[in-house]
This record gives C-alpha cells, sequence and structure tokens, in this order.
C-alpha cells in the first residue's frame, strides 16, 4: 500500500518515470564542464537500468552546442530556446525544466554542483515535491527496482550514507565538479535533438543589472592536480605559505590549505581540503604543518602518497602519511627546495 | 518604508570542536556544544546593517529542539528584534523538503516580511537547500551567495551584489524575495549585554510548536521527508606506510624524503627515474 503524503505534492506514479536527465549548464558560449562530467556517471547508471541519459539545455542562442552533450555520452537533447531564456534567472531556468520534467517523467536529474547549479538544483526539487541530495560522490542502481541510490559522505564521519527517495521521482542529485572524470567526446556519436516551446509564465523576480568577468589566472583547480602543497595552522602566519608556492612553483603543483588556514584567511576556501572542502585526488599531497584531524584526512584519501612535515611528532597527520619529516617547516622546506635544485642540476 | 526582514538560523554542533572516533569513523557528540551556524550569522549580521540603514524589524526563526533558545538569544543580543523558535517532535526527522516546508509555514505565519535572508550552508550538512526550497515554496524570487546588499526604497527592490566562479553580478531583487548570503563575506558583530540582557528580561522569544503551525503530519518531520537514509557503509582507513624520518637535521631530512619521492617517480627529475 502506497503511504499518505503530504497534501502539497500531486500524486504520481514512480513507474511512469524513466531516463536519467543532466542538466546543462552555459557560461557564455561554452557548457559546463560540470555538466558534461555528469554525463558519463548518468551514462553508467542508464546502462545498468538499461534506460537513456538526455542533456537537458536551456538558452536563447544554444541550438550551436545542441550536440555537446551527445558527443559526452546523452542519447536525447532536450532544447528550450527563446530570447526569454537569454539570462539565467534560477527561478526562470528552475520553472523550465519543472515543465519539461512534468511533461516527460525523467526517473532522474542531475545537476553539477557549481555555484549556479547549487543555487538552481534545489528550486526543482521542491518545485516537483521531490527530495533532493546535495554533493554525491557516487551512485547505485537496481534494475529490478529501478531504483537510483545516492550516496554521499554525511558530515564528520569516515561513512557514506547510501540516500534513497523513497516514492517521490524524479530522484535527483547534485554533484560537485571534478568528481567525476570527463568521458570522451566521440563527435561520430548520434542523438536525438527535441526542440521545446516551453514559455513558462513567471516573472523571475531578479533582473541582472550588471555583469563583470573575473580575470582569473589560469589555475588548475586542486581537485585536478597532481601534486598538492598545502598548508595548515602551523605555518603560524599567511607569509608561511611562500615557501609551500615556492616549493610548488618548483615541482609543478599546486597549494592548498586545511580549514583553519582557510578560517584564518591565510588561503581561500576553493583551495580548502577535507570534509568542508574538497576531496583531492593527487599522486602526490605534501602537508605541511597540517595536525592532520580525520575531517582533512578524509579529504586526501584517494592522494596515492601523503607527505607529511611537522613540528609535532604525535601529530596524527603521521599516522596517516606514507612519508614523514619531524621538524620545523622553516627549516624543512628551503632544505627540501635545495636539494631537488641540487639533483636536478646534477642530472 | 522600514524592511521587515526574517532570518534563518540552524543550531548546529560545533564542528571546529567536533572530533571523529577513529575505531567506528562516527562523530563524538558528547560535551560537543552546540552553536548558531557561523554562515548563519553572517545572515544576521546582513539583515542588521540593512536594518540599521534603512531602519526596520529583524526576525530570527529557528527548526530546533528547545536548546536552541539559546541560539535565538545570541542573535537577539547581536541587535535582532524578536526569535521564534519552532520545536515540537511532530518536525524531527525531517529532510531539506520537509524542514523548508515548515520554515516556509511559519514564514507566512509571520506573514507581514519584505526579505528572507539564509546563509550560505551549514557547517554539519552544507547542502545549501534551504534558501532555494523555502524560496518554492513561498513563492518568490531568489539569489544566493549575496555579498553586499542595499535597498532601494523608491522601487521596492534589494540591489544585491554576488561573486560567482568567474564573474561579479549585480541583480535587482523584487521583494518580498529571498537571498542567502556568501560565506566569509563578512564579519558577525559581537552579542551587545544590553541586548542580551533585554532576551532576557522582555523574552522577546516565541516557541511554536504543531499546535500553533497546525501542519498536516505527513507533510513535516520523516513522514514528510522523501529522502531517507538507506545504509550506512563505513570507509576503511586507508593504509600508509608511515614511515617517519626523526633525526631532526633538515637537510638529511630532505635528502631522506626527496631520494624516496623521486625512487616513486613522483617528482620529475630531468633524466631521473
Amino acid at each position: 500500500m502506497r503511504r499518505a503524503i503530504c497534501r502539497d505534492w500531486d500524486e504520481i506514479n514512480p513507474e511512469d518515470y524513466k531516463g536519467i536527465w543532466v542538466y546543462m549548464q552555459v557560461d557564455e558560449d561554452a557548457i559546463n564542464e560540470a555538466s558534461l562530467q555528469l554525463l558519463g556517471v548518468a551514462r553508467e547508471i542508464a546502462d545498468k537500468l538499461n534506460s537513456h541519459v538526455s542533456g537537458v539545455l536551456i538558452g536563447s542562442d544554444v541550438r550551436a552546442l545542441a550536440n555537446e552533450p551527445i558527443y559526452y555520452g546523452a542519447d536525447k537533447v532536450y532544447l528550450v530556446e527563446n530570447k526569454a531564456y537569454s539570462t539565467y534567472y534560477p527561478r526562470l531556468y528552475g520553472s523550465v525544466i519543472v515543465e519539461l520534467a512534468r511533461k516527460y517523467k525523467p526517473l532522474s536529474i542531475l545537476v553539477g554542483g557549481t555555484m549556479k547549479g547549487r543555487e538552481l538544483a534545489p528550486y526543482i526539487a521542491n518545485t516537483l515535491r521531490t527530495g533532493i541530495t546535495a554533493d554525491c560522490t557516487s551512485f547505485d542502481a537496481d534494475p529490478e527496482t529501478r531504483d537510483i541510490v545516492l550516496i554521499r559522505p554525511p558530515f564528520g564521519a569516515w561513512m557514506l550514507a547510501h540516500i534513497k527517495n523513497r516514492d517521490r521521482r524524479p530522484i535527483m542529485g547534485s554533484v560537485r565538479p571534478n568528481v567525476f572524470p570527463m568521458p570522451p567526446r566521440d563527435t561520430s556519436r548520434k542523438g536525438e535533438i527535441i526542440i521545446e516551446d516551453i514559455l513558462v509564465d513567471i516573472d523571475p523576480g531578479v533582473e541582472l543589472v550588471e555583469k563583470i568577468p573575473i580575470e582569473k589566472k589560469e589555475e588548475l583547480p586542486i581537485e585536478k592536480a597532481e601534486i598538492i602543497v598545502s598548508g595548515g595552522k602551523g605555518l603560524g602566519t599567511r607569509e608561511g605559505f611562500r615557501s609551500l608556492e615556492e616549493l610548488a612553483d618548483l615541482i609543478g603543483g599546486v597549494v592548498a590549505g586545511s580549514r583553519k588556514a582557510v578560517d584564518a584567511g591565510w588561503i581561500p576556501h576553493e583551495k580548502q581540503v577535507g570534509q568542508t572542502g574538497k576531496s583531492v585526488k593527487p599522486e602526490l599531497y605534501i602537508a605541511v604543518a597540517i595536525s592532520g584531524a580525520a575531517q582533512h584526512v578524509f579529504g586526501i584519501r584517494e592522494a596515492k602518497r601523503v607527505v607529511a612535515i611537522n613540528i609535532d611528532p604525535e601529530a596524527p597527520i603521521f599516522d596517516n602519511a606514507d612519508y614523514g619529516v619531524v621538524g620545523d617547516y622553516k627549516e624543512i622546506i628551503p632544505a627540501i627546495i635545495e636539494e631537488i635544485k641540487r639533483i636536478r642540476k646534477r642530472v | 518604508m522600514p524592511l521587515k526582514i526574517v532570518v534563518g538560523i540552524k543550531w548546529v554542533p560545533n564542528t571546529t570542536s567536533v572530533s571523529i572516533d577513529e575505531k567506528t569513523g562516527t562523530l563524538i557528540r558528547e560535551g560537543v556544544p552546540s552553536v548558531v551556524n557561523p554562515h548563519d550569522l553572517i545572515a544576521v549580521e546582513a539583515a542588521l546593517k540593512l536594518k540599521d540603514r534603512y531602519g526596520g524589524h529583524v526576525t530570527a526563526i529557528s527548526m530546533a529542539p528547545p536548546q536552541a533558545i539559546l541560539g535565538l538569544e545570541h542573535v537577539i543580543g547581536m541587535g535582532v528584534d524578536e526569535g521564534i523558535l519552532i520545536s515540537d517532535r511532530a518536525f524531527a526527522g525531517a529532510d531539506t523538503l520537509a524542514t523548508s516546508y515548515t520554515l516556509a509555514k511559519a514564514i507566512e505565519k509571520i506573514g507581514d516580511y519584505d526579505l528572507v535572508i539564509m546563509g550560505h550552508e551549514t557547517i554539519d550538512s552544507s547542502t545549501a537547500h534551504i534558501g532555494a526550497q523555502v524560496a518554492s515554496w513561498l513563492d518568490i524570487p531568489y539569489i544566493y551567495y549575496a555579498v553586499n546588499l542595499e535597498y532601494i526604497e523608491d522601487k521596492h527592490l534589494l540591489r544585491v551584489r554576488r561573486i560567482l566562479e568567474d564573474s561579479i553580478e549585480i541583480y535587482n531583487l523584487r521583494l518580498p524575495g529571498l537571498v542567502s548570503i556568501a560565506m566569509h563575506s563578512d564579519v558577525p558583530r559581537r552579542v551587545s549585554l544590553t541586548n542580551k540582557l533585554r532576551a532576557r528580561i522582555e523574552k522577546p522569544i516565541r516557541v511554536w510548536s504543531n499546535k500553533e503551525l497546525d501542519l498536516d503530519p505527513n507533510c513535516i518531520g520523516l513522514r514528510g521527508s522523501p529522502t531517507v537514509v538507506a545504509k550506512v557503509e563505513f570507509m576503511p582507513k586507508v593504509p600508509r606506510k608511515q614511515e617517519v624520518y626523526k633525526d631532526g637535521d633538515p637537510k638529511e631530512a630532505a635528502k631522506w624524503l626527496v631520494e624516496r619521492l623521486v625512487k616513486e617517480g613522483l617528482l620529475k627529475i630531468p633524466g631521473g627515474e
């Protein structure tokens, strides 16, 4: 027997819902990488369920991009193109996806967890009166029950919570950028482009007055870096990061930090490693003056090799490192830099 | 026209003092004090800045067990005018859909509001769902990640500045509307003793149970939550070599370490392995 549901929810029949959708976020004139990355994992889920993958593309001039989701693994693309959608507003784009979902009844909608994606996805879920799981790190699918399990680490534990959407559809989830690798782009792939003229009768209620692009240094995000030199509270000062930057430059790495370094304002939040920051998967992770709280160690569980440099021989980071050096980073880091330079000169 | 502002706050375990049981992988909660979610204190600060500048009234709401009254006293200490604690066993076990429903119904009961302000996300679950969900229930426009707010009185608009990954954007938000405030974008003011004393004496805090809100039990708490945790899987600790150099001579230590890293091909040394 189906359980009684909230009077503010529509009655739905979960069996009517089929296919995995991925929302395609468009930035200027390209699809955001986080959206394309999700097509790979959506493909895996769909194959398990013997189902299909669709990209959802919204904008005023996006037709030229409509084949991209197909090249990256989608079977279909829902293209909603109208002058009214020239600017992204969460309530406007959200309402379009809600209308599409009411019409086509997807089993699941996945959204890349960019800043805009994290703003948009819960609106869609809520308006459809369905549940949503943020920051999924993996998925499981059961071909018998046609159920999708969304897996995420709950806060403050070395655990993975398997989350199910009991009786509401679509099953919604967001996934942070760079959690999944980019699927290969295959321009020989063919698919169907479905043009939808959905005009939603909703006032976005917001108006973009000005947009100023941020000139960004071409910096590798820490989730993609092969070598990371990371600093913690034990550095003592913001200046402490200088020697870490020098080492990172020398060995082709990037600089990151612990939560305490971020809280101290020494390094921006987007470079925070750990449970409330990012999970990283470099070949080499060098933790400098980081004590190694479990929340931090969680973020480096997929690092191939971990090096710890810490003045406190009792610091828990040494139990979670492959190679540890007990000592003052102010002496150890310059010595490492010298040693690397010496070897490089020799050969 | 003075602004009527509702600000949402969450009572969370203070994760800066939380540690993890190495054996079971679970949170050690004993003796961990709860606090107002730090990102919500910045939302409170944003509300109070608007009030300082344009005049108005700030109501803080929180859905939590009774102890969270301390959190409401804290923000009243910062200058919030009144607090509403939404507290009932019937609300327990709610996911973000059921939580946002309860909060939205409470905001509807408050009735006369211009602006709802939320924090960026919480430090204990960090979903950032509630703002968009509350906006969906209330059918009002919303925008996340504000770093600066200005009230354009004659048009009853809020000018919102926000910073995304690759751009700074400025929006006009029609009121009533909802904004979330970017984490680390400001520093919350201190609690003033006068305000805190007022909280103790005047008790401007109301407690609403489901008697007051009168919500369908199928829409709230566990029953109103589509998502359930089906299983929790323990993640084993990653085995590491744990080789430690303790001698103390930096030069020798560096040599020891670099030798190992080069041997494993982790450092690119021209002509090396």
